[in-house]
């Protein structure tokens, strides 16, 4: 019960950086035009922010979190230490997960024709952003309600 | 024949004034091979980067109409020159070779037939 409240509240506290965390992904979109969705969820597959357009965004957080347990497992088994990037290519484009600290992930739908150096380039660096964004509110109890 | 890592090996020790290379694969633009660069230059970014450069040559090239292809791409700057020669002959489309060099060591007429020479010899 303790845990299920904690949980709760490390939530909402998440919830304060969305507008931010949006802005980020807003402006990877335009960045990289070959982008078809921008997703942030936490580690645990709730939706932070999400600019997905046709894509059902609590499928794909929800999927993420599934494939970044098999991954971070598959990592640490391997000796590669912690989870830092997904790769998964499709027929019709490409599906990105990249770590955002340690609460959240940025995963990023894009074309087939998509310059993937330049995905990785930005999505990493927007990790990082929305790592520090997600970090500063999960450090700040206090604005939440 | 030379492999990957020979060539650019030898671009970046045979052409005077070379400060980076790297082979890219402009259909991902991820960098196949990269040798030098260093804090100054990251071949990683300049992969990425000028594989929008050649994509949006190709894309205009198709725009006029012109059937023809990219030998190579010459971009000047303050106190560099960037090299792009696109690989051509079997199993090698859609790469190109990028070399940065430094204006006032290098000779750019010579470093871009060297680099057609490497490029000649190159087998990936």
């Amino acid at each position: 019960m303790r845990r299920a409240l904690r949980q709760r509240a490390e939530r909402r506290q998440l919830m304060t950086a969305e507008p931010y965390v949006l802005g980020e992904l807003r402006r990877l979109r335009a960045r990289v035009p070959q982008l078809t969705g921008a997703l942030a969820a936490s580690v645990d597959g709730l939706v932070l922010a999400q600019d997905t357009g046709e894509v059902e965004p609590e499928g794909v957080a929800a999927l993420t979190a599934a494939a970044l347990g098999v991954a971070v497992r598959l990592s640490d088994a391997t000796g590669r230490g912690g989870f830092r990037e997904l790769l998964v290519r499709g027929e019709h484009g490409y599906v990105a997960t990249y770590a955002a600290g340690g609460a959240a992930v940025l995963t990023l739908l894009a074309e087939p024709r998509v310059n993937v150096g330049r995905l990785h380039l930005e999505g990493r660096r927007s990790g990082a952003r929305i790592a520090e964004l997600v970090d500063g509110a999960l450090e700040r109890p206090d604005l939440t309600p | 024949m030379a492999n990957a890592e020979t060539a650019l090996k030898e671009a970046t020790t045979v052409i005077d004034g070379a400060l980076g290379a790297a082979l890219v694969d402009y259909t991902s633009g991820m960098a196949l091979g990269a040798i030098g660069g260093g804090k100054d230059l990251d071949l990683t970014v300049a992969a990425a980067g000028n594989t929008d450069v050649v994509r949006a040559k190709v894309r205009t090239m198709e725009m006029l109409g012109l059937q023809d292809d990219i030998e190579d791409i010459l971009i000047t700057l303050g106190t560099q020159y960037h090299l792009i020669r696109l690989l051509k002959g079997r199993g090698a489309n859609g790469l190109f070779l990028y070399l940065a060099l430094d204006k006032n060591r290098a000779n750019l007429a010579m470093a871009r037939h060297q680099l057609k020479k490497i490029e000649s010899e190159l087998e990936v």
